[in-house]
């Protein structure tokens, strides 16, 4: 089934199977900082010469905090609104990335765990296709 | 550059005013500010309006009730640091040359219940649920527990002393003292965050009427300089709001590190020199990061220092003396010019139980979204 995403430039193409979609970034060939995402130039150096990089799926757990209320206007995620975890995964690329966490107890989340991508169906969006997030999960 | 100095302040209290337009809380700020440096509006030759929730021109809308005098009134954005780039500018203006009396006025009156977050967030945060402030806060209070041993206790104390001072100040919007029990106790916000540990957004404004000292001196017979008033932007992989990722392997100097050593350098001061510090502590975490960017105490040693007791009143740095925006609430545009309203109260010596005896030297600061930063030094 046709898909959408979050964010386009998070994600890997094409968007179909799931399981080969994977976070993008892009790298700095002037001074190899690696970011989440597109930018127009490197946030670091200014270089403009940057390059996609696809990011690992496995990434170490920096820190995190537990959002336990409903998010202002706006929000897609399930209704009635339950808590969900979320922390910054530090990738072997050197880049710590913002990311819901999931399919983990809140009082089991640690710094420095091992986590990996999860790319995850959302919501839909207007026209019923559905809309692709990422979260992670502790790894198997 | 001339020297610049304030000729007067004014405030109007920080809370919630459902019966007072942002156009009449604003004026009460200004009036009294006037007032306190013996001018009328027609004396002003330039005006800044620092704010971040209120419309267009609204220092036009509410300065020109006072009459049309035809001088520059501009509007300042930088979050949570507007106030003190209004400041800056206004210093600015001073100091060049152009102008001899300059009125900065902060103020807000911020929607009550959610903000809208797309005046801070993009549109995948938002559908995400990654649009809360707090996180970020929580998620750097975590890693710092980590690294450095800072407890929740430590986190708690913060606000304890906080709310302990606001029973001191009339313009607070919360005056009440809390135990270290009833701050971890109280609602969790975002883990290890508690609803007692971070400030409201509210309403309020404040004012100051800057000078020359010269003309400091024919106002007022207790001129404050302004020694240094600087406002950055955070370089590359500061985490704050609303960042995205962070660099794991570059490390620069945090906003408030890179403004506390260009203030002291132009101020010729430094942090031992401090009576008194306003810091910015929309949530307690902040606050303790702060005083080692500042330079009050070593990278890791914040808990340390809260435990000592010595920015509680009555200890070698008293922080936030005012009660903090915990106690205060929040009004974005007001909050420095709040804080420089209290700290040249402090310096004057117009106090009585939190006043810090004999303080010469102040430091204001703010640090917010987008990481903005400001910093202001006063001397009496």
């Amino acid at each position: 089934m046709e898909c959408t995403t979050i964010k386009d430039d998070f994600f890997s193409k094409p968007l179909h199977p799931i399981e080969g979609v994977t976070l993008m970034g892009c790298r700095c060939r002037n001074c190899n900082e690696v970011f989440f995402g597109k930018y127009v130039a490197c946030q670091n150096c200014g270089s403009e010469d940057l390059v996609d990089t696809p990011l690992s799926r496995q990434g170490i757990l920096y820190s995190y905090t537990v959002n336990r209320n409903q998010p202002p206007i706006g929000y897609k995620g399930k209704l009635p609104f339950e808590p969900f975890a979320v922390g910054l995964l530090e990738l072997p690329e050197g880049v710590r990335i913002l990311a819901p966490l999931t399919d983990v107890n809140f009082e089991d989340i640690e710094i420095g765990m091992n986590m990996e991508l999860k790319i995850t169906k959302f919501y839909g969006d207007d026209a019923g296709k559905p809309v692709l997030a990422y979260a992670f999960a502790p790894s198997k | 550059m001339r020297n610049v100095a304030i000729a007067g302040i004014g405030i109007h209290k920080f809370g919630r005013f459902d019966n007072e337009t942002y156009i009449d809380i604003g004026l009460t700020a200004v009036k009294s500010a006037l007032r306190d440096a013996g001018m009328v509006w027609k004396d002003i030759q330039m005006a800044f309006c620092s704010r971040m929730y209120l419309p267009a021109t609204s220092g036009i809308r509410i300065l020109s009730q006072l009459g049309r005098t035809g001088i520059s009134i501009v509007d300042v954005e930088a979050a949570c640091a507007s106030g003190g780039a209004a400041l800056r500018l206004a210093s600015l203006a001073i100091s060049s040359g152009e102008c001899d009396k300059v009125l900065v006025l902060g103020v807000e009156k911020m929607p009550r219940g959610f903000m809208d977050p797309s005046q801070l967030y993009e549109d995948w945060q938002i559908k995400l649920g990654l649009s809360q402030n707090p996180m970020y806060w929580a998620m750097s209070a975590r890693r710092h527990m980590h690294d450095y041993g800072t407890t929740l206790e430590q986190l708690a104390k913060v606000a304890v002393k906080n709310h302990k001072n606001s029973v001191f100040n009339p313009n607070a919007m919360y005056q009440k003292e809390y135990s270290i029990d009833e701050v971890i106790n109280s609602k969790i916000v975002n883990d290890p965050i508690r609803l007692f540990m971070i400030c409201a957004p509210n309403e309020g404004a404040a004012a100051v009427v800057l000078t020359t000292n010269k003309v400091a001196k024919r106002c007022t017979s207790k001129p404050i300089m302004v020694k240094a008033s600087v406002h950055k932007v955070a370089l590359y992989n500061d985490w704050r709001v609303p960042a995205r990722s962070m660099s794991a392997r570059v490390i620069n100097p945090h906003v408030t590190e890179l403004m506390a050593k260009e203030a002291y350098k132009i101020a010729s001061l430094g942090p031992e020199d401090l009576d008194v510090a306003e810091v910015q502590d929309t949530d307690a975490f902040m606050e303790l990061e702060t005083y080692a960017h500042l330079g009050l105490c070593r990278k890791g040693e914040e808990g340390k220092l809260i435990d000592s007791g010595s920015v509680d009143l009555g200890g070698k740095i008293p922080v936030n003396t005012s009660g903090g925006l915990i106690s205060k609430g929040e009004p974005i545009g007001a909050s420095h010019l709040g804080q420089i309203y209290h700290l040249v109260q402090q310096l004057r010596g117009e106090l009585s139980q939190a006043q810090v005896p004999q303080a010469q030297v102040a430091l204001a600061h703010v640090t917010g979204a987008g990481g903005n930063g400001a910093i202001t030094i006063l001397q009496k």
